[in-house]
């Protein structure tokens, strides 16, 4: 509505949506302003897309913060590896299936984390990189009502796509540089200093973050926010170690056991054996058996 | 109307259906999660499939994993790890079933009597705990632990920081030893053999070394259930609860209902006092809803769904301790990285401790992989070499204590895991008001408002943050001891797995819940037997054998005072849960 060109500017770019743009040059269908914001509209399909590709973008940006890898996001962050990481072990797709299907978190936290982005988190101003498209007045209103549509409206988007956006918002805010570049999400341009910066700010319940949140609140809710971010910062730094090492890869659900070895064991050189039983038993300590019954 | 109905099947409630079974009650046990009937068709050992919070067959939900899990709302970075389903979180406990401190019950003058939460004592003495101690230790049975590799060096580390071996039940004095624990010693091929096929019973009895406590203990294969080698309650205690009839004159078999969670305890008032009456619960599949009457309830849902469920009940809370004083052994986490193989993912999770009454203790902690990974990277401490959180100590380990992420993480796991020796040190913490659950804001699930647990680790008292930096500094002296290379500590932020306290026994009606017979000083024929009811964190050691010989004592008080029983733990002696008629009468049932 009365939202100046410029804000609209500040939110897609904090958002990481013009520089995904630029990134991944997708064409953005030129609708006109007749836009109805409901789900036969084009643009929502669109924009609905080009958020999950953002929010995988974001994950493999994180799983190889955890676990950096020979993957191009690894070098991106400054510290690639010449063995397997989280990339070869699928970590992004265990956070994205975890998070949009398993962690139940109420929808009414993941909608206000959304409102908070849409309702001027995100417009605070920052300084514009140059590269961004030079999209025309009418599309960027179009696309941002779009997205603050998505984000205002319970339950719209997937906790995933939530994730990354809150993520990218920090990336933007502790390196505005990173709102243009490789990769379609500011959070995966990051060094891998800078991604540390992200989550000092989520661990520290950043009060900005915290204040934009706990207002979108109903009542019963304000004040749930800070813990929350604080448990969210850390899952999710744990999850992407847990989901690494782990057996989630390769893991055949029918046969109760894995289809290959995961690349996690390779990592950490573990061997589960027959899974039965080792040749293990040294015998017992100082030779006793059972202590006294005093 | 039922005698008793017990909510909840874990560590505590299993204890007190096979005690009332015994004596013939008429038992319905209501468990929220699912009886595991064919471990060894169900469980992969596999540790997303076992241990995920959000999927694995060993969380905290109901029986349909496909179905999100329970939601807890953790209002910090924590992590609380418990399992539904019989046998509770016993099913992926460690078996270590060690006594507690005497210095924690009440009537103890030794000369360290002042070192321990003296405000928060057990209502009686050790010696009185001692038949019921006995009771248990046989019926589980415990036992001294059979040493690998990782106790071995465990050990040899303990041979150089100056104490004596501990070779009692009771704990005397600073020690160390092998555990004590509820894991059938090994016999015949069990422990001595990679083959699998060698590996079936009756061939092998008992431990095989397989390595999975974590993940549920399924050997050795062919084992009737109650000979498998962990004495987790599925395991042991259930077993006898549901075959009663056949071990113990004028037993009776309970009735066990599982994925069915009880959302209500009922009362009325009775003389002009409040009395429990029975309780409404909701079948997880079908949705139905279903009431019964007893004559006693017995809550058993663990330290978080008590307290959940008496708040849900409006049951009273008269001095405001419902919930409240949580002790959760404020855990650390320091490891040791070593140039030779130290055999960390073969053998029970954990089998050698050191104990320092009055500090708490340290013990060994072997695991798979990926939460080998997890316990890397959950600290209070921020991230090492980035931010500290306002933390990151340092002190006898090398650098500062942190979450191991990105290249450090890869290169320290990468030394592989057999060569990475675990230390966890379990602090005995004061019981502290702040520490509580409540009910969350966020919106119910289908049982009601869901817990909020609150664990504020910034303001935990003077003395348990002693306790824990001393531990600390001992873990990095018995690591370096043992020889290992470097030495990192993490500084979890709280990760309740021991839980307790949230029910509390006392002394003062001022701040408890159950008086010394386990009873609720609000509402009679309510009785609490689990971890909720411990009066403290039990001064450190793992609090399970603990809590199962005070659920015993409660078990006592429940047939003496309402069922004209009486005691039999004095006089008696006790059925080992190994017992062939407990194996062929679940053969019959086809359990
Ligand atoms: C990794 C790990 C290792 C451990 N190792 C050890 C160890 O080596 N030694 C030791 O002493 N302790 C150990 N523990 C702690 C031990 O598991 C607990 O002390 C013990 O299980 C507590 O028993 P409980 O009965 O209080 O609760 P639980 O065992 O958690 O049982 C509670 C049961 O009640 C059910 N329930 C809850 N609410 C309801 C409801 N409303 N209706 C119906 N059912 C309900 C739950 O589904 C659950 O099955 C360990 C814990 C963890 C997490
Ligand atoms: S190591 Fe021993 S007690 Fe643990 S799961 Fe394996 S067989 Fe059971």
């Amino acid at each position: 509505m009365g939202t100046p060109q410029v804000d609209r500017r500040f939110f897609l770019t904090r958002v990481g949506v013009l520089g995904a743009l630029a990134a991944a040059g997708t064409a953005v269908p030129g609708v006109a302003r007749a836009v109805t914001t409901g789900p036969a509209d084009p643009l929502v399909g669109v924009v609905s897309k080009l958020l999950a590709e953002l929010a995988r973008d974001t994950l493999n940006g994180l799983a190889v913060f955890v676990v950096p890898g020979p993957d191009g996001y690894s070098r991106t962050q400054g510290t690639p590896r010449s063995e397997p990481g989280a990339m070869e072990a699928k970590t992004p797709d265990f956070l994205i299936e975890s998070l949009d299907n398993y962690v139940p978190m109420p929808d009414q936290i993941a909608a206000a984390v959304g409102r908070a982005l849409a309702n001027g988190l995100a417009d605070v101003p920052i300084v514009v990189p140059n590269g961004l498209p030079l999209i025309p007045n009418a599309l960027l209103a179009d696309l941002d009502d779009v997205i603050k549509l998505l984000l205002r409206n319970d339950s719209a988007l997937p906790l995933s796509a939530v994730i990354a956006l809150l993520l990218n918002t920090q990336a933007v805010r502790v390196d505005p540089s990173s709102a243009v570049g490789p990769h379609l999400s500011p959070f995966s341009r990051l060094s891998f200093a800078k991604k540390a910066e992200v989550f000092e700010l989520l661990e520290h319940a950043d009060p900005q973050l915290v204040k934009a949140i706990d207002a979108e609140l109903p009542e019963p809710l304000k004040g749930t926010v800070s813990g929350i971010l604080q448990f969210i910062a850390g899952a999710l730094l744990e999850f992407s170690a847990f989901g690494t090492f782990c057996e989630w890869s390769t893991f055949d659900a029918d046969k109760l056991t894995v289809s290959k070895r995961p690349v996690g064991w390779d990592l950490a050189k573990y061997d589960p054996g027959s899974m039965d039983g080792w040749d293990e038993f040294k015998g017992y300590y100082q030779g006793r058996q059972k202590v006294s019954a005093r | 109307m039922r005698d008793v109905i017990i909510i909840g099947a874990g560590g505590g409630g299993a204890v007190a259906a096979k005690e009332l079974a015994a004596q013939g009650l008429d038992v319905l046990v209501i468990e929220g999660g699912p009886r595991h009937a064919k471990p060894r068709e169900q469980w992969s050992r596999l540790e997303n499939d076992a241990n995920n919070p959000l999927t694995g067959y060993l969380r905290v939900g109901q029986e349909d994993r496909s179905k999100p899990a329970a939601y807890r709302e953790l209002p910090q970075n924590s992590f609380l790890w418990q399992v539904s389903g019989v046998g509770g979180t016993t099913q992926h406990y460690f078996g270590n079933s060690p006594r507690a401190y005497p210095g924690v019950f009440g009537g103890y003058d030794g000369p360290d009597a002042a070192l321990y939460d003296v405000e928060h004592l057990f209502p009686y003495s050790y010696s009185e705990m001692v038949p019921y101690y006995e009771w248990v230790e046989t019926t589980l049975p415990v036992q001294t632990a059979a040493v690998g590799t990782k106790e071995s060096v465990y050990l040899q580390g303990c041979e150089t920081l100056g104490l004596p071996v501990q070779k009692t039940k009771t704990t005397l004095e600073a020690s160390y030893r092998p555990q004590e624990n509820a894991i059938l010693q090994p016999g015949g091929t069990a422990g001595k053999t990679n083959d699998a096929n060698l590996l079936k019973f009756p061939q092998a009895t008992g431990c095989t070394f397989c390595g999975h406590c974590f993940q549920g203990c399924a050997s050795p294969a062919g084992a009737p259930r109650n000979l498998a080698a962990k004495r987790s309650t599925d395991n042991s205690y259930m077993p006898m609860a549901l075959t009663a009839e056949t071990w113990a004159q004028g037993g009776k078999a309970v009735e066990l209902v599982t994925d069915a969670t009880v959302t209500k305890v009922r009362t009325e008032d009775v003389r002009g006092e409040l009395t429990a009456r029975g309780v409404t619960w909701l079948d997880n599949r079908t949705g139905m809803v279903h009431t019964e009457d007893a004559k006693v309830v017995v809550m058993a849902g663990g330290a978080v769904e008590n307290p959940r469920l008496w708040f849900n009940s409006d049951l009273p809370n008269p001095n405001d301790w419902v919930g409240r004083g949580f002790t959760d052994h404020y855990l650390d986490w320091t490891f040791g990285v070593f140039e030779e193989n130290v055999g960390s993912s073969k053998g029970p999770a954990s089998a050698a401790r050191t104990d320092y009454p009055g500090y708490g203790m340290n013990m060994n902690v072997g695991l798979m992989p990926g939460i080998e990974a997890f316990t890397m990277t959950f600290s209070d401490s921020g991230i090492r070499g980035q931010y500290t959180n306002g933390r990151g100590m340092s002190g006898e380990w090398d650098g500062k204590t942190g979450r191991l992420i990105g290249p450090e993480l890869k290169d320290v796991l990468g030394h592989g895991l057999d060569n990475i020796l675990n230390v966890v040190s379990i602090v005995d913490d004061d019981v502290s008001p702040i520490n509580r659950v409540t009910l969350s804001t966020l919106p119910a699930d289908e049982n009601g408002p869901i817990p909020k647990v609150r664990f504020d680790n910034r303001h935990r008292t003077a003395r348990s943050q002693r306790n824990r930096e001393f531990l600390a500094r001992e873990a990095a002296r018995l690591l370096k001891g043992a020889g290992a290379k470097k030495v990192y500590r993490m500084d979890f932020p709280a990760l309740p797995l021991h839980v307790h306290s949230t029910m509390r026994m006392g002394e003062s009606e001022k701040d408890s819940v159950v008086d010394h017979s386990g009873e609720t000083r609000a509402v009679k024929r309510l009785f609490i037997a689990d971890n909720s009811a411990l009066p403290n964190s039990v001064g450190g050691p793992n609090p399970t054998l603990t809590m199962q010989a005070m659920v015993t004592r409660i078990s006592e008080h429940i047939v003496t005072r309402y069922f004209d029983g009486e005691a039999w733990v004095a006089k008696g002696s006790p059925v080992l849960s190994t017992d062939s008629r407990i194996s062929r009468r679940l053969v019959e049932l086809g359990l």
